[in-house]
């Protein structure tokens, strides 16, 4: 039996990101997949080596555009364990509230992106429109729609007044009544669960094994987040759920993301009600730091994000390492697709939530029995090996 | 106690002291690693392999390869590092035991030219475009100049 | 089941839309939002700790075309806006606050843009 590979992307395979799935298909059942990524190459973190640690902020800030303050939370958490910084409360639970914020509308934005995948465009528009509420609110607190840039060394740049407080508790609530009817839906309409339910089904033990992160990891039913078992920030003293689903489907893990939305608007509730007094930063600015290393963790929109900062002393850091969610979820996350439909790949693909610009770019083989002659030969073309 | 540290320990390998909680760094040699990595795959707890970072020592001459491990069960990250020479970076791979461990191999091949023996799936060209990569040339490394 | 959505639909035909006409109609930023900003040459004492601290080296100091008291070394602060990323570094590390702040974000063009023009107009008289 001859198989067929079916290029999908690298022009919008199911984001408007720059990804390519080879997917080399048995009549509609796919046997192999390759992913092919290195569409752009920035080279952030070799850039990272030359600037100073304050302005590394802003630079790290820029890896991904959704998820921008979680990355300037991890690289500052990690400075200011190098350095032994004592970050006020306040200050903490602020970033705490951004980072919850910035969950709200990341998710809200796949589930959208996904009804968008699956045809439903109607839905598409109205979670959208409702998201936009959000963004407005983060604009508000730091200034922004997306790329915040709200923190420094030591602290946050904007305090939180009385009227931002009132105005982000009133937004909330509209939002919440909608995410709660988003997720009624997604459990409950036809067309959702026809295309999602059963799809990409991933076991536990194979979550675990090939180091899957973040909505991906708990909609396989492993309790696993970042906030909860290595707390960073305000998380420490805020209460919150972990939530799973145990069936591993597509599904699952779009509800893991939506109940995540809800658990994170009772949390930005519960810090609007206990922000504490104080300041907000440090009044000298952090210039230069002593010899250390830090491995900051930070749970991301899409799972746990690891920078591995080394320092030797100076106003520039040595080496810092990145490891996005995403890296692991789009290249390990290749089991998934074993015994799709083809019209099954852009939902597996949107169901863990890919950001192709946290990636950046890889390339990887799975080999399946049957496929290896195509595989090589499609090598061969490629790499000129 | 967690079972994964004392399990090193009994190995004879010793802590390093880091500031952070949870995080346990331990130096081992590139010989022991994959018997280290199947006895902790072995304690029956759920690992999965965070990320592999490396760093170029260059004034030491040493490459030093750190493998990220974070264990979900006792909620500590364990830190495998390994310090191999600048000139010929090799470790071995520890895919076939974690899976997941694959593109941290691959990505670390790509930009630092550390060869992790064993893999067969490591190439050039995967981060780096093609025409730098032909060069031989690794863009992490510290002598790389932009 | 997916009636439940329709009703929504249909309810939402007969609403007014939330997108606006851009261009026609002003979108509106808060105020605040990170909009334009430039150097008011009447406070700036030309020290250039904005240049050094610029994450995107956007900034250049310029030579002013007046004698003026408080800037001995006669320099100021140009913006290219075409690098600049408006994470207000500049005016948080500003020692004298000379940076005027605005929410005006339409600054894209075709030709090359900078703030000396901004600036100069603020030379006292």
């Amino acid at each position: 039996m001859s198989l067929i590979e079916i290029p999908v992307g690298p022009q919008h395979p199911a984001l408007h990101e720059p990804i390519l799935l080879r997917v080399r298909a048995d009549g509609e059942r796919v046997v192999g997949i390759q992913v092919v990524t290195g569409y752009n190459h920035r080279g952030v973190e070799k850039l990272g080596e030359r600037s100073t640690w304050s302005k590394d902020v802003f630079l790290y800030s820029r890896i991904c555009g959704i998820c921008n303050t979680v990355h300037a939370q991890t690289y500052t958490q990690g400075v200011e364990a190098i350095g032994g910084i004592e970050v006020p409360p306040r200050a903490q639970y602020l970033r705490t509230l951004v980072m919850e914020l910035e969950r709200i509308h990341s998710h809200i934005l796949i589930c959208a992106v996904m009804a968008e995948v699956v045809g439903f465009d109607s839905l598409f528009m109205l979670m959208m429109r409702d998201r936009e509420p959000v963004m407005m609110l983060k604009e508000l607190v730091t200034g922004n729609r997306v790329i915040a840039d709200y923190y420094v060394l030591g602290g946050v740049r904007r305090d939180l007044d009385e009227v931002k407080k009132d105005k982000i508790l009133k937004v909330l609530e509209g939002v919440e009544a909608r995410v709660k009817y988003y997720k009624k839906i997604f459990m409950e309409d036809y067309t959702i669960t026809k295309r999602l339910l059963g799809v990409g089904v991933i076991k536990p033990s194979e979550a675990v094994a090939y180091s899957l992160v973040g909505p991906t990891l708990r909609g396989s039913g492993v309790k696993s987040d970042v906030r909860a078992d290595d707390p960073y920030a305000a998380y420490g003293e805020i209460p919150f759920n972990v939530v799973t689903y145990s069936d591993g489907d597509s599904l699952s893990r779009m509800l893991v993301r939506l109940d995540e939305t809800l658990e994170s608007i009772e949390m930005i509730r519960y810090i609007i009600k206990h922000l504490p007094e104080g300041p907000i930063a440090p009044k000298t600015p952090i210039r230069t730091l002593h010899e250390g290393e830090a491995f900051s963790r930070v749970e991301a929109p899409r799972g746990e994000l690891i920078y591995h900062i080394v320092s030797k002393g100076g106003d520039k850091p040595y080496r810092v390492k990145v490891r996005t969610p995403s890296f692991n979820n789009i290249i390990n996350g290749v089991i998934a697709y074993r015994d799709a439909r083809i019209a099954d790949v852009p939902v597996i693909l949107t169901s863990f939530d890919p950001c192709i610009s946290c990636t950046e770019r890889i390339l990887v083989i799975d080999e399946r029995n049957g496929s290896t002659k195509v595989l090589s030969l499609k090598d061969l073309s490629r790499w000129g090996k | 106690m967690s079972k994964a540290v004392e399990f090193l320990r009994s190995l004879g390998l010793t802590c390093k002291e880091v500031k952070q909680a949870r995080r346990y760094v331990f130096e081992v040699s590139p010989d022991k690693l994959r018997v280290v990595v199947t006895g902790l795959i072995k304690l029956n707890l759920n690992i999965y392999s965070s990320t592999i970072s490396v760093v170029d020592y260059i004034n030491e001459g040493v490459i030093e390869v750190n493998y990220c491990l974070w264990v979900i069960d006792e909620k500590l990250m364990i830190v495998l590092r390994v310090r191999v020479p600048r000139d010929s970076p090799k470790v071995p791979t520890i895919h076939d035991i974690i899976p997941g461990a694959l593109n941290g191999e691959l990505e670390a091949y790509d930009l630092f030219g550390v060869v992790f023996e064993g893999n067969d799936k490591l190439r050039r060209g995967f981060l780096v475009p093609l025409d730098i990569a032909n060069q031989g040339v690794f863009p992490l490394r510290k002598d790389f100049k932009v | 089941m997916g009636l439940k959505l329709l009703t929504e639909v249909l309810s939402n035909v007969f609403k007014r839309a939330s997108t606006i006409e851009y261009p026609k109609q002003p979108s509106l930023a808060l105020k605040e939002h990170r909009g334009q900003q430039y150097a008011d040459l009447s406070k700036c004492v030309g020290c250039s700790l904005c240049a050094v601290e610029c994450p995107s080296n956007a900034i250049t100091m310029a030579s002013l075309p007046v004698k003026l008291k408080h800037n001995p070394r006669s320099i100021y602060p140009v913006i290219d806006y075409g690098k600049c990323i408006f994470c207000y570094r500049c005016v948080d590390v500003c020692p004298v606050k000379a940076y005027v702040i605005t929410n005006y974000f339409e600054i894209a063009s075709d030709r090359p843009g900078n703030s000396s023009e901004l600036s100069l107009n603020t030379i006292p008289k």
